[in-house]
């Protein structure tokens, strides 16, 4: 690894101070587990480190009816997946966060890293986009709030600005809610996923997100409308599925050719509907 | 970069370079070699410590994160020369074959005992789903973790 | 008995649970270098250029070398390798040159600014085509490598090893056969991926002695084979193993040591060490061959085999020097633990630009039998018949014959060791269906085999001293790799001695120090370091007994040694303790006799003779077959293809279990393991570069992946086994994979021929049987 300046900073706004200073040059270090794994391998040098883990207020979850879930970006993913709140009320987050890698990573990374990162399979963001999440920014004019389904722009790009510090991520509580997710990955325990995704039911309304099928994780909005106040049976998931086809841009890699990710892709939405019937 | 912090249960005030891995600080600045790295991309677990109690793969933290936390190494499980029970079911049991994954091995079993002290099959599984082995077959691994359970209730 | 068949406790197990033992890299020696390496980016190329200016100045950079200084091929059978690319590179990541530094930083940087010209040649990456006769050579001077006699390279191609059976006649049998079958398999290369690295350390002092420190299965291996290279005499060169991370084969031969040696003599004393990463682990170590096999079995109407004709071809990689074995073991084994009087086999060795083929777990024998029980499988549903009861016909037996013609003794537990598992899978019931209906559950067998493969002197050596205050010292240089072997054989002295295992220290891997050991592989060490152990006792014995008869002045033949005492059979009163005698006798003048008691004993397996090498045929090529089978019960997901092992079963006959838990711990390592390689384990390559060297995306058992599993053993004595112990820790992955696979075709109606078993295969597979 290539040497750097490292700072330990206590609030926000000194962080924000520390990326003016050479934006280019900073990254953020919060849990670290893919910083420093991208800088061990050489596929990032930067200047300098500006680690977040100091900050207190970056490390609280709360959750009301009124305000929903807020998961602050420092708490990692092992926490988040038991809280209270979250298995009871966002219980696909939950799964979602207890499949990120082995108990030893869960320990140490966090939501706001894995959805920072931009992953197209990254795990806790199909749940973030059928929650309508929204990230809770400081930037450099104040707070910002970007909804989840705008912060994605590409293959680990996001619309952050490269002073921008991600305090958390904040989940709207929806009366009713059900929810399902479903990843498939080679091995059972601690792999990347080969597809994954998310579904959420309310009232008539469906909302799904796959991920690992597109250069971003996304909703599919075609599915979605074709459901809207149907029946589910045979014939309609059938049809469904079939517009998946046209909603995703899978590729081939190590893990696996396209073909069997759209396959992945029809499987595990059809396996959400069932779990939320 | 000057940190202070726990290490086994003695505050130890130290300088290291921000780019050292906290397993490699602990491996070359404390000769604490009980802690391996066998892949350093964080997916064998042989460089497991507890970080505040909780099993973390120590190869991809800094050793600059450590500062004003409490780092457990296998070195600091046993009182002197007596050994944790998990050290001794691991024994007892035949949990251990070449030894190279043990150290993290029983530190993850130690990091889910105290928080589950009446763990299931299942969920010892899944602890310890992060700490490969190829000698073992993980069988008696868990059965040292299930009796060591039973012991410290 | 007080100690052999005793589940004795790990004698290593404090050091490793309190990470107190220090494994290779954990050593830090006074003024120790790092080194660093420059490998080849192409899988064929001639080396037109080395610059290595650049590294050479790079601030912290003691020296530099490349092939030309050390030319010197190398090799345990076959010496066709060197430590560094020479003319050319013959694989990616093949080390063209290395540098040492003051620290690993920057040893990696200085290694990346040595600047190197190629010429990309024409490469081969499929040994189907490698084997042809207008192949791009590989190896052009195959004819000048120095080759162990009873291997046959056919110099002017890319065939380092041509092993032929012939037994009985195979045209005659095919003619009078009710029914012929035949079937083709491929298993993919895969690694060991030991959890420990290979990792060495090397220092050339001022008086031309050599150390190397290494984590390896075989010092003296090490040590011959370094002696040849660098041409430094056996007494000035030590190979210290002290401790190894896991072997599985990996770690058997040379790997890196040769690597840091060159450097090491340019470094006026002092040491150098190179630990591999995993990347390199994977690329620059030793692979599994993978493996084309062909069958054409003929049967008679009641299943009776008459005759198999098949074929291997090895995908053996850049260097064959460990792999011409791998082809001629699979080729005497041929038709798998199954007695056929008409074979013909042919196993080639063949060279390709794909990662070094080297010794694996098993040996060739899971790939062999990959193909082998699924044919039975295939074989039974084609006559309809049950494919236990086809096994019971064809297995072998007491007073059967093996494929090289050798008498198959009464020491063996095929049958036992079907029935065992058989009954404990309930195989015959077929497995109760889960809820899901998207989820299908299965059970399937496969028996195995596997004898060691070695010189046939292949020797070892023990030595035992007896301390003043009576305990021992046990010395031996076979390697405990986590199997257990230092246990077990302290159980064996303890035994020879009758005194405690807690009271005996064993002392290994030093070539100074410790005796002759040909290898810690083959599932050979229980076997022959412990008749070496027991001769060395029966030494001590005789020893303590000719001073205990002149003091107890009764006759040596009535002394036996009990309890840590020489006691005399007729009157257990009259006894002597062991340590009186440690340093021998003193009488009551005064005046000693003898001297420190010292016992030693060598043991060479006796009676193994080469078979002939146009039919391959032999009396007795190896010591002993260890015989044995799988049950395994496997969960299919049809929907995403996702596979999970639910049950396992093994039997093996071990002759005698020295320690029965570890034994079986051993057999559920290999459950696991052989799981592996049956649903995750496959190197990828492109134009042999591998895209999957890490564990991310090279993927092998957790936790979560375990079996029930349940470990039966046989205990048929090995007749020249020490108290009738025959190895085991190969043999007990043999079946695994071709388990599993005959539960899929149990569970689906389709047969897989090539592993791994990945979920994309699976699914498509069903979609083809589906249409």
């Amino acid at each position: 690894m290539k040497s750097f300046e490292y700072f330990k900073v206590k609030t926000v706004a000194e962080a924000i101070d520390r990326l003016k200073e050479n934006p280019d040059g900073s990254h953020i270090l919060n849990g670290g587990t893919d910083l420093v794994l991208r800088m061990r391998e050489n596929h990032l040098h930067p200047d300098r480190i500006i680690d977040i883990r100091g900050i207190e207020e970056l490390k609280e979850i709360r959750f009301s009816k009124e305000e929903g879930l807020f998961v602050g970006a420092c708490v990692p993913l092992g926490e988040m997946a038991h809280h209270k709140s979250v298995v009871e009320h966002y219980s696909l987050l939950a799964d979602a966060a207890e499949l990120v890698g082995s108990g030893q990573i869960r320990n140490v990374a966090t939501m706001a890293g894995n959805l920072c990162n931009a992953s197209p399979l990254a795990d806790t963001a199909t749940p973030a986009l059928v929650l309508k999440a929204v990230m809770i920014v400081e930037g450099s004019n104040g707070e910002k709030e970007i909804p989840v389904n705008e912060f994605f722009k590409g293959v680990r790009r996001t619309a952050l600005e490269k002073t921008d510090v991600v305090k958390g991520v904040r989940i709207p509580y929806e009366e009713g809610l059900q929810g399902s997710f479903q990843k498939a990955s080679r091995r059972k325990d601690v792999d990347l996923s080969t597809v994954c995704a998310s579904g959420v039911k309310i009232g008539d309304e469906y909302r799904f997100a796959l991920g690992a099928v597109a250069p971003t994780p996304l909703r599919l909005p075609k599915v979605e409308s074709f459901l809207k106040g149907k029946e589910i049976n045979e014939d309609t998931i059938k049809q469904a599925l079939d517009l998946i086809d046209d909603e995703i841009s899978p590729i081939d890699d190590v893990r696996s050719t396209k073909e069997f990710r759209v396959h992945l892709a029809k499987t595990l939405v059809q396996r959400c509907l069932e779990q939320m019937a | 970069m000057k940190i202070k912090f726990t290490l086994n249960q003695e505050v130890i005030e130290h300088e290291v370079a921000p780019n050292k891995t906290l397993v490699n600080m602990l491996r070359e600045d404390f000769d604490l070699t009980g802690a391996k790295e066998g892949c350093g991309g964080g997916e064998c677990g042989s460089c497991t410590i507890l970080f505040n109690g909780k099993p973390v793969t120590s190869c991809l933290m800094l050793g600059v994160q450590a500062d004003g936390q409490e780092i457990t190494t296998i070195e600091g499980l046993s009182q002197g020369n007596e050994l944790d029970e998990l050290q001794k079911t691991f024994i007892s049991t035949g949990a251990l074959q070449c030894g190279y994954c043990t150290p993290g091995m029983i530190l993850t079993a130690k990091g889910l005992l105290s928080e589950n002290p009446d763990p299931t099959r299942e969920e010892i599984k899944t602890a310890l789903s992060g700490n490969l082995c190829r000698c073992t077959g993980y069988k008696r691994i868990i059965e040292a973790v299930e009796q060591a359970a039973k012991h410290y209730r | 008995m007080k100690y052999v068949g005793q589940n004795v406790e790990r004698v290593d197990g404090i050091k490793k649970v309190t990470g107190d033992l220090k494994y290779v890299d954990d050593m830090k020696l006074p003024r120790m270098l790092y080194a660093g390496v420059k490998r080849s980016p192409h899988a064929h190329a001639k080396i037109l250029k080395i610059d290595t200016t650049l590294a050479e100045q790079h601030p912290g950079v003691k020296a530099v070398v490349t092939g030309k200084d050390f030319p010197k091929k190398a090799g345990l059978y076959l010496t066709d390798k060197t430590f560094f690319a020479v003319d050319k590179t013959r694989f990616t990541g093949e080390a063209v040159a290395a540098v040492a530094a003051e620290t690993e930083e920057i040893a990696k940087e200085a290694a990346e600014l040595i600047e190197v010209e190629y010429e990309v040649l024409p490469s081969l990456h499929d040994a189907k085509e490698a084997i042809k006769e207008d192949a791009p050579l590989i190896h052009p001077e195959l004819g000048d490598y120095r080759v162990v006699p009873i291997f046959k390279p056919v110099p002017g191609t890319n065939i380092s090893e041509h092993f032929k059976l012939r037994k009985g006649n195979v045209e005659d049998a095919f003619k009078k056969a009710h029914r012929i079958f035949e079937k083709e398999f491929y298993v993919p290369h895969i690694q060991h991926t030991p959890i420990e690295n290979h990792v060495a350390i090397a220092q050339y002092d001022r008086e031309k002695n050599l150390t190397v420190w290494a984590s390896c299965q075989s010092p003296y291996a090490v040590r011959a084979a370094l002696s040849d290279a660098f041409e430094v005499p056996f007494h000035k060169l030590r190979v210290i193993s002290p401790a190894v991370g896991g072997g599985f084969g990996a770690k058997a031969g040379t790997t890196l040591e040769g690597i840091i040696i060159p450097l090491a003599m340019k470094l006026g004393n002092r040491p150098i060490k190179l630990t591999y990463n995993r990347e390199d682990e994977f690329v620059s170590s030793y692979v599994r061959q993978a493996l084309h096999s062909k069958f054409k079995t003929a049967v008679d109407k009641n299943g009776k085999i008459l005759a198999v004709e098949n074929e291997f071809i090895w995908d053996g990689g850049a260097f064959t020097e460990y792999g011409v074995n791998i082809a001629k073991s699979a080729g005497f084994a041929a038709v798998g633990p199954y007695d056929v009087e008409n074979i013909h086999c042919d196993s080639y060795a063949v060279y390709t630009n794909n990662p070094v083929g080297g010794p694996y777990r098993g040996f060739g024998m899971a790939e062999i039998h990959f193909g082998i029980e699924q044919n039975m499988d295939h074989i039974a549903r084609e006559m309809e018949m049950d494919p236990i009861e086809l096994r019971r016909i064809n297995a072998q037996k007491p007073g059967g014959t093996t494929a090289t013609g050798a008498k198959v003794d009464a020491a063996c537990g095929l049958e036992e060791s079907l029935e065992a598992v058989v009954k404990e899978i309930d195989y015959h019931t077929p497995s109760e269906q889960p809820a899901d209906p998207n989820k299908v559950r299965a059970k399937g067998i496969a028996c195995g085999m596997k004898a060691p493969s070695m010189p046939n002197n292949a020797g070892s050596s023990a030595v035992v001293r007896i301390n003043e205050d009576g305990s021992a010292f046990l010395s031996v240089s076979a390697q405990d790799l986590g199997q257990g072997s230092d246990t077990a054989l302290s159980q064996i002295a303890a035994e020879g001695l009758q005194i405690p295992v807690e009271k005996i220290t064993i002392k290994t891997g030093d070539t100074d120090h410790t005796p002759y050991e040909w290898q810690t592989v083959a599932s050979r060490i229980t076997y022959s370091t412990g008749n070496a152990i027991i001769k060395a006792c029966e030494d001590v014995k005789r020893q303590l007994a000719n001073l205990a008869s002149r003091k107890l002045e009764v006759p040596e033949e009535e002394l036996i040694l009990d309890d840590e005492h020489v006691v005399w059979e007729k009157d257990a009163s009259k006894k002597v303790p062991v340590r009186d005698l440690a340093l021998g006798l003193q009488f009551e003048d005064g005046s000693g006799i003898h001297g420190p008691i010292i016992g030693r004993g060598s043991f060479v397996p006796e009676g193994v003779v080469n078979f002939d090498p146009e039919t391959g045929l032999s009396e007795k090529p190896v010591v002993f077959w260890t015989y044995g089978a799988y049950g395994v019960e496997i969960e299919v997901d049809k929907q995403t293809g996702n596979i999970q092992v639910l049950k396992a079963t093994t039997c093996f006959d071990v002759g005698k279990a020295i320690n029965p838990e570890l034994v079986k711990a051993q057999c559920e390592g290999a459950v696991v393991q052989g799981l592996g390689s049956a649903i995750f384990e496959e190197i990828i390559m492109k134009d042999g570069k591998f895209q999957n060297s890490n564990f991310a995306d090279y993927k092998i058992p957790t936790s979560g992946d375990m079996p029930e599993m349940t470990i039966h053993i046989a205990e048929n004595p090995q007749y020249d086994g020490p108290y009738g112990a025959r190895g085991m820790a190969e043999p007990a992955m043999i079946p695994a994979a071709p388990s599993i696979v005959n539960a899929f075709y149990n569970a689906t109606g389709i047969a897989m021929n090539k592993l791994p078993l990945t979920p994309e295969r699976v699914v498509n597979a069903l979609k083809e049987h589906n249409k």
